[in-house]
């Protein structure tokens, strides 16, 4: 045990180099432009018995997704295997699924949903209404284990009025309710089914079929003949976990891939020839957020919380971590509702940084830690520590397991400062739960969010978010260093690949591969 | 004998008995819990306290070992929380790639190590010897995450003889890809483990060739090559056999580097991720099961002592 330890640690820093020795780094174009927002049209002849294999950075722990939480689960298991009412598309839009149309009657507290008529389970069984009800009924009871319970928290009863069509009443109007039946909380299951037996297998209604999962290594998809709607245009999608990024550039560059998620923007250099490959660059809702205790310590002090945000150059960063990023100032991303730039409030100025921390009282300095899980980038902890020494904050980064990180921070409230990747589109509540470890409570912020919810139009409710996003950035709640983006490095003569929010959802509808 | 045998298989009753409650008292100690996994980062803690509730972490201690132990000895080595399978069927999956990359890397270790262990030894003067030695302590010296990564840039993405990580998704069904996914991980392990074995063989030959009988065989005719294959190979074998026990051993804890740089999925992947989802009720029986392979091949090692050396056997 002693020698992989020592190894380990010894061969951290050759990894780099050698890295770039490999794969080679200093491309002339510039990183930070790299990849683009369009792919190639289908081709006219589409190979419809294709394999596809598409590397993905972290495996599911289950595929139980009615009541195992993860983003893993999600990103393969919704809209291939599984399907909601509703869905989002590569815009965060919500559209249409296995309800093909949904009407909302005028006081917003009825919504009636049409099911497609001919839809099926894997099994073969019909999906009716009584299904539909049932799977809605299991998230909204009381002592509900689904993680994602609280998107459904407004619905006062669910029906079905015939075989075909289900009637949801809410208790008040909801902005966020159709957004949270487009997650697992919509997904329809076969009466009755018993969640436990779904750890390792599934009956969904999607276009594909799980064909096998090869734990700590792989997950197979194949194609669901007998899908109600349009079938995919490929045979079968193998998922591969490969967590390290060297490893997925080898695997991409020499075939084993024909798709390769998640991308490392300083190593794109063997995907520069244009016929060969294409980079595609993609939103994410990745909100990498230095928690700043609101609760207790010394950044229960708002001067210090706005002069740890003003010490951090959170331009300088992103280039440091190779360009694929954007700044955001404040809790909502561009592509969720309520965005508006905020980088403007406490924007870099270490002079200022100073002058606040002197009247908080730390003129002679501070000493800070951070908890950051240790599945980041190992930059960041460095890049603030440096930053913040600047200002005459002495900062120890204490690198933790995710699992440890859960336990001290995010339930104990347990640490002075944090950094997580908040990955979920539509999560300003964070901000409005007092009892959340960020310890952010203003009853403002609160009373906004909550109008914003029962809000009678999407724009009175924006209008809403964008105060409350506002006074939360103002309050320096906590530090939002980037929203990444994400690259995905595409072999030629495949279409149709996801590039917006890839982490969280991975549709294989439109993927085709075109005919040699 | 049959006493010897008996009081060693007591002895590794009561070793894994002490291993399981270490074992399941270590793995309390992490901060966590697999509740949490399942909840996740938006389940409340009510949510997670329910959860905790249904899988019963929430009983004391003893009575988890006491009814995680009471498996066992009926052979059930306990499930995963997380997705359902059992340890022992796991176990057995993650072995079709890491027993035989470990099987492998030992035999192309020996392969080389003891013939250049034998020629350093006997060519200790020449220059041939004292390059061999050098390459030994080279070999110690390489990291094996250096040497796996420098392999792959190599034969994998220079020359494209090999694939630069993975097990095919259909594992030994395609027994022509499965071996070719092992050959740079075998080079790997058998370089480290190899360089080890190589400067123990050396220094135990050495040993053996000072000895008198030895020279006794020479006197009575024997040329030196045929008194040292006869008479000193067999002597030398004796500390050779101990450090390899050793290595064998060490050899699981290499795997699990090698795994990670070839991205293979056997057990050292496996455990470390279990471990991170607080898997415990998978992790402790995997160890568990580990642990007693381990003291198995200790077993083994007395034994074949007792078998190359007789002057062991009459000792209990």
């Amino acid at each position: 045990m002693r020698r992989s330890t020592t190894l380990r640690l010894a061969a951290t820093a050759v990894l780099a180099g050698l890295a770039a020795t490999a794969c080679g780094t200093g491309s002339a174009d510039d990183p930070a432009n790299a990849g683009q927002t369009s792919q190639a049209a289908e081709p006219a002849a589409i190979d419809s018995g294709a394999t596809v294999d598409v590397r993905l950075v972290l495996e599911p722990t289950s595929l139980d997704i009615a009541s195992t939480a993860g983003a893993a689960l999600d990103q393969v298991l919704l809209d291939n295997i599984y399907q909601g009412l509703l869905t989002r598309d590569e815009d965060n839009k919500i559209r249409p699924s296995l309800a093909t149309k949904y009407e909302e009657s005028s006081d917003g507290l009825t919504y009636t949903f049409h099911l497609a008529e001919d839809a099926t389970f894997h099994d073969g069984t019909k999906v009716t209404a009584a299904d539909a009800v049932w799977s809605l009924q299991q998230v909204t009871a009381k002592g509900s284990k689904n993680p994602d319970a609280a998107a459904l928290a407004s619905v006062k009863s669910v029906s079905a009025s015939d075989d075909h069509t289900v009637v949801v009443k809410l208790k008040h109007r909801d902005t966020g309710f159709t957004w949270g039946l487009t997650g697992r909380a919509g997904v329809v299951f076969e009466k009755g089914t018993d969640f436990s037996s779904l750890a390792g297998k599934e009956n969904g209604t999607g276009p594909f079929k799980l064909s096998g999962w090869k734990r700590g290594s792989s997950i197979t998809f194949v194609r669901n003949d007998a899908y109600w709607g349009t079938k995919a245009k490929v045979a079968k999608v193998v998922f591969h976990y490969i967590k390290d990024d060297n490893s997925a550039n080898n695997a991409q560059q020499t075939g084993q891939t024909d798709i390769e998620t998640a991308a490392q923007a300083d190593l794109l250099q063997p995907f520069s020839d244009k016929s060969k490959y294409t980079v595609l660059r993609g939103d994410t809702t990745d909100k990498f957020t230095l928690a700043l205790n609101n609760a207790s310590g010394p950044t229960k002090d708002v001067r210090v919380r706005r002069a740890i945000r003003q010490a951090i150059d959170n331009a300088g960063l992103i280039k440091t971590l190779g360009g694929a990023a954007k700044e955001v100032g404040g809790p909502v991303p561009a592509t969720d509702p309520g965005y508006e730039d905020l980088t403007s409030i406490d924007a870099y100025d270490p002079d200022s940084a100073k002058k606040l921390l002197k009247q908080a009282g730390y003129g002679d300095g501070l000493k800070l830690t951070v908890k950051i899980p240790n599945i980041y980038p190992t930059e960041i902890g460095d890049y603030l520590a440096s930053e913040l020494k600047q200002v005459g904050i002495q900062l120890t980064v204490r690198q933790v397991e995710f699992q440890t990180w859960l336990d001290a921070v995010y339930t104990k409230h347990d640490y002075q400062l944090s950094l997580v990747d908040h990955a979920e589109a539509r999560d300003l509540y964070n901000f409005a739960d007092p009892d959340y470890y960020f310890g952010y409570d203003n009853a403002d912020v609160q009373k906004w969010y909550g109008e914003a919810q029962t809000a009678s139009s999407d724009s009175q409710r924006d209008a809403l978010l964008k105060k409350a996003a506002r006074q939360v950035s103002e309050d320096a709640a906590a530090d939002w260093l980037f929203v990444s983006q994400t690259l995905t490095v595409v072999r030629s003569g495949v279409t149709g690949v996801p590039r917006n929010f890839t982490s969280n959802r991975y549709s294989l509808a439109d993927l085709a591969v075109a005919k040699k | 004998m049959t006493l010897y045998l008996l009081r060693r298989a007591g002895l590794l009753v009561v070793s894994l008995l002490a291993a399981s409650v270490l074992i399941f008292l270590v793995l309390r100690l992490l901060p966590g819990d697999v509740a949490q996994t399942i909840g996740g980062i938006r389940a409340t803690p009510a949510q997670v306290a329910a959860v905790r509730h249904d899988l019963g972490l929430d009983r004391p201690l003893a009575a988890q070992y006491g009814s995680w132990i009471g498996g066992v000895v009926t052979g059930d080595f306990g499930r995963s929380v997380l997705d359902g399978t059992s340890v022992s069927g796991q176990l057995a999956e993650k072995f079709a790639v890491t027993g035989p990359l470990a099987v492998g890397a030992i035999v192309l270790a020996l392969a080389f190590a003891v013939p250049l262990g034998v020629l350093a030894a006997v060519r200790r003067d020449s220059r041939l010897g004292s390059a061999v030695n050098a390459l030994g302590q080279l070999g110690i010296a390489l990291p094996t995450l250096w040497v796996g990564l420098l392999l792959v840039v190599v034969f994998a993405v220079q020359v494209r003889w090999l694939p630069a990580q993975g097990f095919p998704v259909d594992g030994w069904d395609e027994p022509g890809q499965a071996v070719k996914s092992l050959v740079l991980p075998w080079l790997t392990l058998a370089l480290a483990e190899g360089a080890v074995l190589l400067r123990f063989v050396r220094s135990a030959v050495l040993d053996v060739l000072h000895q008198d009988w030895l020279r006794t065989a020479r006197a009575k005719g024997r040329t030196r090559t045929s008194a040292l294959v006869r008479h000193g190979l067999r002597n030398a074998a004796v500390p050779v056999v101990s450090v390899l026990g050793l290595q064998i051993a060490a050899l699981i804890a290499g795997a699990v580097v090698v795994e990670q740089v070839f991205v293979l999925p056997g057990v050292g992947q496996m455990l470390i991720t279990d471990v991170g989802n607080r898997d415990l009720d998978k992790v402790q029986g995997e160890i568990l099961l580990l642990t007693g392979a381990v003291l198995v091949i200790g077993f083994l090692v007395d034994l074949a002592h007792r078998l190359i050396d007789p002057r062991l056997r009459s000792a209990v």
